[in-house]
């Protein structure tokens, strides 16, 4: 209440209609009804009653009044006035233009005061209505007093109006109580609905107070009339804007065009649909109230947001009121505080002194020229700052830079001349083009630059190799290689054109515009000319008659200007010439398009030459190189501070410090200096240079300060007088002293400057206002990159610039997405786009797009090698560049890759293998691929060693048990057995950690040499053998058979050679048939790609040859005579047989030890077996079938390799559930009872499916062809069958499936094949036998040297046979030498019978099957055979081999076979003897019929057709599976091992075909040596 | 450079195992090999090397100090595979047994300059209560086949069925000191 006094008041004062002048001062002082007096019409008449009266009435008002606000102060304690103010206001300002007859009256005064006096007026009126109960009708006491006494004025509506109002303080109030009485709906419809209550209340008081009637109440109100005068005065303060157009003068400034931008091609955006009449309106009354003009642009509209919704919320400014303040934004008081004037070198005591630290960093010093510097190397430093310099440029990559600049201008002038978006104008176009000229000889220029600076950069080179020529030393080990770049020659040649081709079109059009112009200015120039021209006629003509009439005029006829000359027009620009030129300045700035780009590197890989090898003057040189040394002091704040250790200087003119000062410092400093010192000798030190460093910025600590390299250089003059050019004194590389250098010392220190980090990781630094901000600020501001830092100059900086250069308009919703990228990219801020990606940041790691990542040869290299692709997966260090990977390295592979669909007849030479070899990769694959996972599983046996549980009973590993027997044993027994060694896992494993160990014991029945030379050849003395005559071991045990051969004669002399991957070690040589060796060979292995893991080792096809051979030896000497005093002997090795063991086998079986039968050729010329020894042997009927010779081995790996476990894998099958179970626990117990007896039930077959194994075994029909080779001998046969069987290729399954998993494949497929393994083999002997009604049998077992295999079983009459179904040999029961060594289980087509009876060696058992104490069936009584139908086919269909396909793989593989031979034979020559090989040729055939008993018939008829020749050679044969078997058989034999130097060879092949492709080749290598 | 070969870059290692915290054991003595990828090959110096048995200091530290030095340099062309250090340490069990008494592998540090390792040993458990007496008794524990594979990941889930137990045992390897350069 009482802070709205002013207010009302100052709201009252300048209310204009007052209609009484005298009530004015009173009114300002009373101010308000209610509480002043009542007003005094005359003052000279008051009387002291009128007083007396006056104060009682005063006091019962005062009395009313204070109830009054007390109710009031009830009723209100909210702001209601302001409440009630605002509305009042608005409705005055909407009734202003309507209503201009009230307005008069009611004024914009008229306010929230009036209302409010009202209220409080109505209000106190109530309260003394209330308070003195007058029955309405009576006036009170006061009143009739009043009413006596007063002094009435005239008035009548005064006498009226008093008893109501009697506390009127003024005629205002009087009046506009009037007003409101009158009106009070009126008011009441203005007003809002409570004040409009108030009002219908306030009248409603009146009348209860007052008693009046209606009719009183109109009657007295004043007339609602105003003066004409008063109208005029408010039109004139009305304004009514027009709806007319404004005219665009009024609205721009005077003399100004309206200027309109769009036209100017700026983008101006779509203005908000405003109603014309509207904007007309806000012109108008824009133009009036306003006339700075500020709200019109350039185009004369007003200025308009192209959308006027904010794009952010934004707060309206907070109104500064008292009541809103809030209290964080109010303003402190705050003390002034003097400012403290801190000298920038002195620490106020506050801050803790001494604490900083400055470290400074001095690595190293690198003179850049130096007295001590030969020519050489001026010219290395010069070579080494070109190339840095050429590594900058490099790296600043200008010109591509420009290129893509050029190119981009050009798609943007391009699209520019598209018609269908054209909203670049023509003149950005212009802009575009007169840019593109710009950036092309900016790019010519930089590009010629590069050019420039790789040819000095060659001719720097040249000329230092010119003079490292010319000195004879080397004095640097640099070494520039440049390295060529191929590119694609057509890409780069049309890309070359058509650069060319853009240049020429430019220029031509550049041509063509200033012709154009030319033109232009020609043809004004014509026109001129002809005007004058012209006019000059017509002056002629004038001049003529003008001549005629006055002659004085003439003076003024010479024309002013000189006489126009006639235009001459411009010539059009000639293409070919522009194109001459451009190709020109094209093939001097570029280079030559195909040309490899050169790359140069610049190497210290050279060598220096060392000092003996140099010129004395040299010598001194570097001697006097040796004395200088050099130190840095550290001068901070012009005081030495500390120094480095003095070091010698280099040869290189390098010095390595490496120490790091710490300055412990209070000051900001000041300067911080480096001074470089010399010291030559014990002489004084001379100062070389000062080099000052800057004060690191507050940001760099150590740690993070990178190492920088600042250049100083010294002007002292130093003339030397050895090969030192010395320092500002001129010399010259040219001979006559031209071209003369002066160099001064220089060099560049590299150091680092940081400031330290505390411990607690403060930065050591002094405090900011050390520092002189000014200047730093200043400086930043100056300098861009020293304020964001050069890690904000990315690419996007290039493409601001780029935008800024080519003047994008940036308020182009087109150029928005690029300018929003700038922007982002420039200020940092991040913007959400308008798509999701899944892995957001995945775009952000990519730091080469995925197409150059796979074009990497070196991430495929690494690739391929992660996935394990057999070729690369042991490549070792695969190199660091892409251009150090050779293109070579992928061919195998990619090779591999092509050919995997495409048949290669080159290797396997015939389709049909060829065929089966491929879908046998595939199928390799597909299993490779299956066992992958299974491949890494490790075991924990795998990793730890650890000792098994103890077991007293269990025989090996019984720890407590046997262990403990162990200790009694005696330390050296008398026969010593093999101990078990460790096994070792092949995982970390290397080339050369294995070694294949070979022992060769002893050999039976090798075969001996026959005395047939004395027989056929004539004798000669050369021919004669040396031993015959020498060798005097006797051989008594072999008595001789022949008469002729000499008593005590060494028969043979054999030695094993053992060959394995091309690796050959032999044995001394033994005498005599039986020899005995008892020798250890050690060969190495190499496991294929250096990989030794299982997988790989598995597959290792290597075979192990053991060949025995005779040494023989012959005497050379030419003449008798010289017997005496020399030996000449030349010795000759004859290969009598081999044993071939592949490594699978080996490896398997961890250790081979047996007797093996030596394979001997059918025919050995010159050799013969002594048969009696046979006699000694066995079984009588089979004698003769198992003669050979043997050898006993023992071949082992070192270290012992763990074999891989057979795939830990559950097949799934087809068999019935109930089968399985009791194969699982016929198995089980099987095993239980004979534990190392292999119990075989169910195999796999070759889908991966388990199968019981008696379905494999069924009747199968044989070819017809073998049936009827020989009909009436079973025997033979059967032996036929044999032999085709072993005819089939042998493959183990571990090498054409990685991982342990024997799969069995039926016999049909394993014909389509044509490669198997024992299982294979054994299941179609066996069912060839059965279909020839044998009694057949699949025994499973051990045999040497396959370990667990699969022989057949057959009862004959009144024996057993077992058939080795791989070599096609049989043995009888009790052959000694029979390589089955125990017997596991006999499996016959419809039952399995388990071996349990003692004994596992066939020599010890019974083969009875009917006896089930010996033999344990699977089917019995009680589990009866349920008839599983077989998993063979019914019958198996053969085709006839072609014929003329074998002989053509004939006439292939003898071709193959002499290059081989000849290729063996690197350094001799190796002759054919054409006669000798078609005898061979012919005789071959032969062997294959008589399966190789033609010998002496064939002996006879080789010597008689080669008489003069000395043989020596033999058939092989064996099965034909591909290429490289028969080369490393023929490899084996050594044949060509023979360097006589008249050696003739000769080599036949044959093959014999059988039905289903299976061949057997013939194989006969022979050496001759002419007699002479 | 580029016909001299692939271009590589050399690391060399030196620093030396410095000391062991095995509080329980005396006389230990400690074998380091490396374990490193393909693209890496050893140019110098030894990547095996057997230290001297040392003894217990007479401290209350009780460390067993050996400062065995180890140099040798590497050159790779490929960070992948980068060399690990693997330590194993041996000594005497009661009845005199050579035991191993823990493994640990660490990497080569990547960054130039001095550094300190501290690696965890461990060794592997016998796989039943029985075998660990046996193992005890016959002066047999469990190791690995080759210290090695402390070193690599493949194979190491087949130990799930035996426990490591970590050691209190600290093993002080310092400074490794490495250079890297490549030359060009």
């Amino acid at each position: 209440m009482v802070s709205e006094k002013p207010h009302l008041g100052s709201q009252r004062e300048p209310m204009e209609d007052d209609p009484d002048p005298d009530t004015r001062p009173l009114s300002m002082t009373t101010r308000r009804g209610p509480r002043s007096l009542p007003p005094i019409p005359s003052a000279s008449r008051t009387g002291f009653a009128e007083f007396s009266m006056r104060e009682r009435m005063r006091e019962k008002l005062q009395a009313a009044r204070s109830k009054a606000e007390s109710a009031l102060l009830q009723e209100t304690p909210t702001p209601r006035p302001r409440r009630l103010q605002s509305p009042s206001k608005k409705e005055l300002e909407t009734e202003f233009g309507t209503e201009p007859g009230r307005e008069v009256q009611r004024t914009q005064q008229e306010d929230d005061s009036q209302s409010y006096s009202r209220v409080k007026f109505r209000d106190s009126v109530r309260k003394i209505r209330s308070k003195p109960p007058v029955p309405p009708g009576f006036p009170s006491a006061e009143e009739a007093y009043n009413f006596f006494t007063f002094n009435f004025d005239p008035e009548p509506e005064e006498s009226a109006e008093k008893p109501k109002a009697r506390n009127r303080d003024g005629t205002n109030q009087e009046e506009e109580e009037g007003e409101e009485e009158e009106p009070p709906v009126q008011e009441g419809v203005n007003k809002m609905d409570e004040e409009e209550l108030l009002n219908d209340k306030d009248a409603e008081d009146f009348l209860l107070g007052l008693d009046h009637a209606a009719g009183d109440l109109v009657a007295v109100g004043p007339a609602d009339y105003k003066g004409v005068h008063a109208r005029l005065q408010e039109k004139e303060i009305l304004f009514v804007p027009s709806r007319l157009t404004v005219p665009a003068y009024k609205k721009l400034p005077e003399n100004v065009q309206p200027r309109y931008l769009e036209d100017e091609g700026l983008y101006i955006g779509a203005r908000p649909e405003v109603p014309r009449l509207t904007q007309n309106t806000v012109e108008n009354r824009l133009l009036v109230q306003d006339p700075g003009r500020k709200w019109f642009g350039d185009d004369g509209r007003i200025l308009a947001l192209p959308n006027p919704t904010k794009p952010f919320p934004s707060r309206p400014p907070v109104l500064a009121q008292e009541r809103d303040m809030k209290v964080e934004l109010e303003t402190l008081y705050k003390k002034a505080v003097r400012y403290v004037h801190r000298s920038k070198h002195m620490i106020g005591s506050g801050d803790s002194p001494g604490n900083f630290q400055l470290d400074i960093d001095i690595s190293g010093l690198i003179f850049t020229h130096h007295p001590c510097f030969s020519r050489e190397h001026v010219l290395a430093a010069k070579l080494a700052q070109l190339y840095d310099q050429y590594l900058a440029r490099r790296q600043r990559s200008k010109a591509t830079f420009l290129t893509d600049k050029l190119q981009a201008l050009r798609n943007a002038v391009q699209t520019g001349l598209d018609p269908a978006k054209t909203h670049i104008t023509q003149k950005a176009i212009k802009e575009y083009k007169s840019e593109i000229r710009q950036t092309r000889k900016l790019r010519d220029a930089e590009q010629e630059k590069d050019r420039i600076l790789l040819k000095t950069i060659i001719k720097v080179w040249k000329e230092m190799k010119s003079l490292r020529e010319f000195q004879r030393f080397t004095n640097t080990p640099l070494k520039l290689v440049l390295r060529k770049e191929k590119v694609d020659q057509k890409a780069d040649e049309e890309a070359y054109e058509a650069e060319i081709q853009a240049e020429i079109s430019e220029l031509l059009e550049e041509h063509l515009e200033e012709y154009e112009q030319k033109m232009e200015e020609y043809r004004t120039a014509y026109q001129q000319w002809k005007a004058w021209k012209k006019a000059q006629r017509a002056k002629k003509k004038k001049k003529k008659q003008a001549v005629e009439e006055h002659l004085d005029e003439e003076a003024e006829e010479p024309y002013l200007g000189e006489d126009p000359v006639k235009p001459v027009p411009p010539e059009p620009t000639d293409r070919t010439a522009v194109e001459q030129q451009v190709r020109e300045r094209a093939a001097q700035g570029r280079k030559k398009p195909g040309e490899p780009t050169l790359v140069p590197e610049l190497s210290l890989a050279g060598s220096v030459t060392p000092n003996d090898q140099c010129p004395r003057a040299e010598v001194l040189r570097r001697e006097d190189v040796k004395r200088r040394s050099v130190y840095v002091k550290v001068i901070f704040n012009e005081k030495e501070v500390s120094r480095t250790n003095s070091r010698p200087l280099g040869a290189d003119f390098r010095v390595h410090f490496g120490q790091i000062f710490n300055l412990q410092i209070v000051n900001w400093p000041e300067s911080l200096t480096l001074q470089v010192y010399e010291t030559v000798g014990h002489s004084g030190t001379t100062l070389l240079a000062e080099v000052f460093l800057p004060v690191p910025e507050t940001t760099t600590l150590t740690g993070r300060a990178p190492i920088e390299e600042v250049e100083f250089s010294s002007n002292q003059h130093v003339t030397l007088d050895h090969e030192g050019v010395g320092s500002g004194v001129p010399f010259s590389f040219e001979a006559d002293g031209s071209n003369q250098l002066v160099l001064m010392t220089s060099g560049k220190v590299s150091n680092s400057v940081a400031w330290a980090v505390g411990e607690n990781g403060i930065p050591l630094i002094p405090p900011l206002s050390q520092q002189n901000l000014g200047f730093r600020s200043a400086l930043k501001r100056a300098d861009a990159i020293s304020s964001i830092g050069t890690s904000g100059l990315t690419d996007m900086k290039k493409l601001a610039k780029w935008a800024a250069e080519s003047k994008l308009d940036p308020n182009d919703p087109n150029n928005a997405p690029l300018m929003q990228l700038i922007s982002v990219a420039t200020s940092g801020e991040s913007y959400v786009p308008d798509f999701f990606r899944l892995e957001q940041l995945q775009q952000e790691f990519n730091f080469v797009s995925d197409e150059e990542l796979n074009r990497s040869k070196r991430f495929r290299l690494l690739h391929l090698r992660s996935q394990e692709v057999p070729e690369f997966r042991n490549y070792k260090q695969i190199p660091a560049y892409d251009r150090e990977i050779m293109e070579k390295v992928f061919q195998d592979y990619e090779k591999r890759l092509r050919d995997r669909n495409v048949i290669e007849t080159k290797d396997h030479i015939d389709t049909h293998r060829a065929i089966v070899a491929k879908y046998l990769q595939q199928v390799r694959e597909s299993v490779v691929n299956r066992f992958l996972i299974a491949k890494h599983h490790f075991l924990l046996t795998d990793l730890i060693v650890e000792e098994e549980v103890p077991n007293i009973s269990s025989e090996g590993s019984g720890i407590l048990g046997l262990s403990l027997f162990k200790l009694a044993e005696q330390k050296r027994p008398l026969r010593p057995r093999r101990k078990g060694r460790k096994k070792v896992t092949a995982q970390n494993l290397s080339d050369g950690d294995i070694k294949l160990l070979v022992n060769i014991i002893r050999a039976y029945d090798i075969p001996v040499r026959k005395p047939a030379a004395s027989k056929f050849q004539q004798p000669s003395r050369s021919s004669r053998t040396f031993s015959e005559k020498h060798a005097a071991s006797p051989a008594t045990h072999s008595p001789s058979p022949s008469a002729d051969y000499p008593v005590g004669q060494v028969l043979v002399r054999p030695f094993v050679e053992v060959s394995f991957q091309r690796t050959i070690c032999h044995t001394t040589t033994a005498e005599g048939p039986n020899p005995s060796w008892n020798e250890e060979l050690e060969l190495p292995f190499r496991a294929p790609h250096g990989d030794y893991s299982t997988t790989s080792l598995q597959s290792v096809k290597d075979d192990v040859f053991i060949n025995i051979f005779d040494e023989v030896l012959y005497d050379v000497l030419e003449d008798d005579r010289e017997r005496g005093s020399g030996i000449h002997t030349r010795i000759e090795r004859h290969w009598l047989g081999c044993v071939k063991i592949p490594f699978s086998t080996i490896y398997f079986q961890a250790r081979i030890d047996g007797t093996f039968k030596i394979d001997i050729p059918p025919v050995l010329l010159g050799y013969s077996k002594e048969r009696n020894v046979i006699t000694e042997r066995g079984f009588d009927s089979v004698r003769s079938l198992s003669e050979g010779s043997y050898i006993t081995l023992f071949i082992t790996i070192e270290p012992q390799l763990v074999p891989g476990e057979s795939v830990r894998e559950k097949f799934d099958s087809q068999e019935d559930e109930k089968l399985l179970q009791a194969t699982e626990k016929f198995q089980a117990e099987c095993a239980l009872k004979f534990p190392n007896r292999q119990c075989l039930t169910t195999v796999i077959d070759i889908t991966g499916k388990t199968v019981f194994v008696t379905r494999y075994l069924k009747p199968l029909n044989p070819a017809q062809e073998l049936l009827n080779a020989c009909p009436n001998n079973p025997q033979a046969t059967a032996e036929l069958l044999a032999r085709y069987v072993s005819l089939i290729p042998f493959l183990p399954d571990t090498v054409s499936f990685a991982g342990i998993c024997d799969l069995w494949s039926t016999s049909d497929q394993f014909l389509d094949l044509l490669a198997g393994d024992e299982e294979e083999h054994a299941v179609l002997l066996c069912n060839y036998f059965l279909s020839l009604g044998k009694k057949a049998w699949l025994v499973m077992g051990n045999a040497i040297p396959e370990g667990q295999t699969a022989y057949v079983l057959t009862r004959e009459q009144s024996h057993y046979l077992i058939w080795n179904p791989c070599s096609g040999h049989f043995y009888g029961q009790f052959d000694t030498f029979c390589p089955l060594k125990s017997v596991g289980c006999l499996i016959g087509p419809d039952n399995i019978w388990f071996n349990i009876q003692r004994y596992d060696s066939p020599l010890r058992i019974n083969f009875d099957v009917t006896k089930p104490k010996l033999w344990k069936s699977f089917f019995s009584r009680s589990l009866p055979y349920p008839g599983l139908s077989s998993v063979q086919p019914e019958e198996l269909i053969y085709q006839r081999t072609d014929k003329a396909a074998a002989a053509e793989l004939q006439d292939r593989i003898e071709k193959i076979l002499k290059e081989k031979i000849m290729d063996w034979r690197p350094r001799h020559l190796t002759r054919w003897n054409r006669y000798c090989t078609s005898t061979l040729r012919h005789f071959l055939p032969l062997l294959e019929n008589s399966q190789g008993n033609v010998e002496d018939d064939h002996r006879a008829e080789l010597l008689k057709q080669l008489g003069d020749y000395r043989f020596s050679g033999f058939p092989l044969h064996m099965p034909y599976s591909e290429l490289k078997p028969l080369i490393e058989a023929v490899y084996s034999t050594g044949v060509h091992n023979i360097d006589v130097p008249n050696v003739e060879f000769a080599l036949a092949v044959y093959i014999h075909p059988y039905p289903k492709n299976v061949l057997s080749v013939w194989i006969y290598v022979a050496s001759l040596i002419r007699n002479r | 450079m580029a016909a001299a070969g692939p271009s590589v870059f050399l690391l060399m290692v030196n620093g030396q195992v410095e000391s062991a915290q095995f509080p329980e054991y005396d006389d230990l003595y400690c074998k380091y090999c490396f374990v490193y990828g393909q693209d890496w090959a050893p140019t110098a110096g030894l990547e095996e090397g057997i230290s001297q048995i040392t003894s217990k200091s007479q401290d209350v530290r009780q460390a067993l100090v050996w400062n065995f030095p180890i140099d040798v340099t590497f050159k790779s062309t490929n960070p992948y595979g980068w060399p690990q250090i693997v330590l194993s340490v041996y000594g005497p069990d009661v009845f005199g047994n050579d035991v191993v008494r823990g493994y640990g592998a660490v990497h080569v540090p990547f960054s130039p300059g001095r550094h300190k390792r501290t690696i965890p040993m461990f060794v592997p458990e016998s796989a039943s209560t029985l075998q660990k007496f046996t193992s005890w008794f016959m002066g047999r524990r469990p190791e690995y086949t080759d210290p090695k594979v402390v070193a690599q990941g493949e194979g190491r889930e087949g130990e799930n069925t035996e426990t490591e137990i970590p050691r209190v045992a600290r093993l002080w390897l310092c400074p490794a000191q490495l250079t890297l350069f490549c030359p060009q």
